[in-house]
């Protein structure tokens, strides 16, 4: 598995310079952040969408501080850092920026990217999500953005060219969740480690190829040994996102004995629980899908009720032995939320732990950190014996 | 307990006679529930007070009067909810002529209240004692390093430590900052279940430079949400307003604000600068609360103070030496108030604050005669809720027409939206219209990072650098 593993991140690594290809061939490339911003409908315009959602190094971080108080959370700081310090190699070449305008965070560096000269095209994203005029406002807005991309590659996007991507993606969904389905095991053969760059690569690679090779790991893990003892502590990982390149935290767990069974996360990973429907209203029901039928992200309001009832149940059907609450530094609403999923979990017996990550992994930051996981892992087991 | 230091307090807010006397005990019984003791009401009127506020004038003292009223009147909320008040709150910032329609209309029915931003102004700014509230949020969760704003850390301990009781509604406007509308959601979790919320929030989604006054979207958007949440609050508090209330109370409004625009005028133009940017941005609060004990005693105060501007003006009397510079801010903090005054021993005075100022496209009538549209017209017409491209139109526009020979930014520290921009604004302006800014780290509310010692010698190297700048131009 790990060869074929080996290969996607190859393959999605290898998208920079295909894009530049590409470009020269007159196709438009369109970088995208958030998860509320379809892909699907970047391809169905006929341009090559490309994520930003690296993260997990203080240099990029660093480089906005010229520009920007330091009180925001390193993943945001990311987005526009890695293009300030020279690293990003898509962004140049880039047409557009498509934004999702859903926190201050992203939205304070989504105004420095434009502040730069880069060309941006923002998506509201109303928190206050029960209310019907705020669908409507977000629906409004993907249709602004096909517009938008429409513009730009003169190419119409019509509601077949987006159902081809829907159906792609949705294949890639089952894919995943069948994958996932490993991790339901009493010794899971596939861990979160593994399992979160499986999602990375595929925001990456061509859906075709993804959905190839995601099927030729499938196969091979069901044909493959548990990887993970029915012993291993099993770990639910949530938060706000692990980013492309932000692997300690979730290695760590693995390597000091644990296996992530599952994850709640906002952002980075596909929500592959569920489909898009595939007839009618090809952006409706994309946008019913990405703002109404999904777990709320931590801004919305009201969330963490509806947030708290959903980790519980996963922890429930996944066995849950621990709750691993992975924070960004300053990111202040999961900061808060972390106090009440810490309260709620301590009265239904749950162990929790909080890391909070500045994306600084030094040797002195690393050493606490070790030593907290392990702890942390090693408790659980004893508590499982 | 003796009441003579609490009597001396009143006397100092501008209490006078029979109203002093008839204050006191109910000003003893409130200092006791804000977590003040007698030693705090010593320092507050014999030392913190007289070193930091202008108080020589009386329209300084009516001005901390107001203040001690509504405080006051906040820790009766309990007893008026008892007797069947309904009770309403909001947080920062928010059109508060809608609060005060509702005032206006329910009367002694309804109490309306911005908790935090009281409790935060009277107990730091007066008796610099915010900090066990700060101290018991962080204690529930709302963790130390991560920075959170200090008014929603008040709000929660305010509730927690049973100061104020939960509303019938708060009615959170999230047009800025997460933070704000996401605190009510934590009490609710953590404190108070029946801490009943409503919000009513606006993506930051327009492009840079775009002016959000007239994206017509936006504004029907704006509007839509305006009339949902003033529906829904006059729902559930059982009190419907009526149209003369909301002419009053925008009628207030433009008044107050006019007269607040004459002082900040004759402050900035004045030399030398006969008041102190910590009164000024004061004065300027009622313009972002509303006041449960009614706008008069604000009002009064702002005129007694422009007359005593006007007269110290005639007199060639001033704060700080003819021919110093002075300072515009972002936001002069009042809370804070050694800050402008570390500035003025320094050489060097603080003027007027950006977030208070308006702009002249605000000064505008509406274009819209639904009044939904004309209050979301002129909400997105405030340049700091709008994109970071028209606030830099703005700033200059501002800074322009007050001319400073400096801008003071920073302060904003735990905001992710008023706070994280403003060095990129600073660079863009200072880029535009050539007035020097200056940027330094600092918390509008509160100083517990900051302290006098902390920020001492930033403040004496900006004054430097200012005066010598002064200097140069002058010669």
């Amino acid at each position: 598995m790990q060869k074929l593993l080996k290969e996607f991140a190859e393959k999605a690594f290898s998208r920079p310079p295909e894009l530049k290809a590409r470009k020269t061939e007159g196709r438009k490339i369109v970088e995208c952040v958030g998860s509320f911003i379809p892909q699907e409908l970047v391809y169905a315009a006929g341009a090559e969408p490309y994520p930003m959602c690296r993260g997990g190094e203080p240099e990029p971080t660093d480089a906005c501080l010229q520009y920007m108080l330091r009180f925001l959370n390193p993943f945001a700081k990311s987005l526009a850092g890695y293009y300030l310090l020279g690293l990003d190699p898509v962004t140049d070449i880039a047409d557009l920026i498509v934004a999702q305008q859903k926190d201050c965070h992203v939205s304070r560096i989504s105004e420095l990217l434009e502040y730069l000269g880069l060309p941006l095209f923002k998506v509201g994203v109303p928190p206050d999500w029960e209310k019907g005029f705020a669908f409507d406002y977000y629906f409004d807005a993907l249709g602004m953005m096909k517009a938008r991309l429409e513009d730009l590659t003169g190419m119409k996007v019509t509601d077949e060219g987006i159902r081809a991507q829907v159906e792609s993606a949705n294949a890639i969904h089952e894919l995943l969740r069948n994958i996932d389905a490993f991790r339901d095991r009493e010794a899971p053969c596939v861990g979160g480690y593994d399992f979160i760059r499986m999602n990375h690569y595929s925001f990456y690679c061509d859906p075709s190829y993804t959905v190839s090779q995601l099927t030729k790991i499938h196969d091979k893990i069901s044909s493959a040994g548990d990887v993970f003892s029915n012993q291993s502590p099993r770990i639910l990982l949530a938060g706000h996102i692990v980013a492309v390149g932000d692997y300690v935290v979730p290695k760590l767990i693995e390597d000091s004995g644990g296996v992530i069974v599952a994850e709640m996360l906002d952002e980075g990973l596909r929500d592959f629980h569920g489909t898009i429907e595939t007839t009618g209203d090809m952006l409706r029901n994309i946008a019913e899908r990405l703002y109404l039928h999904r777990v709320p992200p931590s801004v919305f309001q009201p969330a963490w009720r509806q947030r708290f009832d959903h980790l519980e149940a996963i922890v429930h059907k996944r066995r849950i032995d621990g709750v691993i609450w992975y924070q960004l530094s300053f990111d202040e609403i999961y900061d808060m939320e972390a106090a009440c999923v810490s309260k709620w979990l301590s009265d239904a017996g749950v162990p929790f732990l909080k890391l909070e990550s500045s994306y600084e992994y030094s040797r002195e930051h690393m050493g606490p950190l070790t030593t907290r996981v392990e702890s942390f892992i090693e408790a659980i087991r004893e508590q499982k014996r | 307990m003796s009441s003579g230091i609490y009597e001396e307090f009143l006397d100092l807010a501008g209490f006078e006679g029979t109203e002093l006397q008839d204050m006191l005990p109910e000003w003893i019984e409130a200092s006791g529930r804000l977590g003040l003791s007698e030693e705090d009401v010593r320092f507050a009127t014999r030392e913190w007070i007289p070193k930091y506020f202008d108080i020589e004038l009386k329209g300084v003292r009516k001005l901390i009067g107001a203040f001690m009223r509504e405080a006051i009147d906040l820790t009766r909320a309990r007893e008026y909810k008892a007797r069947g008040v309904k009770i309403l709150y909001g947080i920062l910032p928010a059109i508060t002529s809608n609060y005060m329609a509702i005032k206006q209309s329910g009367q002694d029915r309804v109490f309306v209240s911005f908790p935090d931003i009281f409790l935060v102004a009277v107990l730091n700014g007066f008796f610099h004692r915010i900090n066990p509230y700060l101290e018991t949020a962080e204690a529930q969760g709302m963790t130390y390093g991560c920075r959170h704003c200090a008014l929603n850390k008040t709000r929660i301990s305010a509730r927690l430590l049973d100061v104020i009781p939960s509303p019938d509604v708060i009615w959170t406007w999230g047009f800025v900052c997460d933070e704000g509308p996401k605190t009510d959601e934590f009490i609710n979790c953590m404190c108070a279940s029946d801490w009943d919320v409503l919000i009513t929030r606006l993506p930051h989604d327009t492009h840079f430079g775009e002016k959000d006054f007239e994206n017509e979207r936006r504004i029907r958007y704006l509007a839509r949400q305006m009339e949902h949440g003033y529906e829904a609050v006059q729902e559930k508090i059982g009190i419907r307003v009526t149209p003369e209330s909301i002419a009053d109370s925008v009628g207030l409004f433009r008044s107050y604000s006019t007269k607040l625009s004459e002082l900040i005028s004759l402050v900035c133009s004045a030399d030398p600068q006969p008041f102190s940017g910590t009164e000024l941005s004061l004065l300027g609060y009622p313009m972002a609360m509303p006041f449960n004990t009614g706008f008069e005693y604000v009002t009064d105060a702002l005129e007694t103070t422009i007359d005593e501007v006007k007269q110290r003006i005639a007199q060639g009397k001033g704060i700080i030496p003819k021919g110093a510079p002075s300072l515009g801010c972002y936001f002069v903090s009042a809370p804070v108030p050694w800050i402008c005054k570390m500035f003025q021993e320094n050489g060097v005075g603080l003027t007027f604050s950006l977030n208070m100022t308006p702009t002249m496209k605000m000064l505008e009538p509406p274009r819209y005669d639904d009044p939904y549209m004309a209050a979301a017209e002129a909400w997105l017409k405030r340049p700091q809720s709008s994109n970071m491209g028209y606030e830099i139109e703005a700033s200059c526009e501002k800074v322009d027409a007050y001319k400073p020979d400096g801008m003071l930014m920073g302060a904003y520290d735990f905001d992710r939206w008023l706070g994280v921009h403003q060095k990129v604004l600073s660079m863009a302006v200072e880029e535009k219209i050539q007035v020097p800014h200056f940027y330094m780290e600092s918390d509008f509310w509160e100083d517990r990072d900051y302290s006098q010692e902390a920020l001492r010698t930033r403040i004496e190297s900006i004054c430097q650098i200012v005066k010598m700048n002064k200097m140069m131009t002058s010669s």
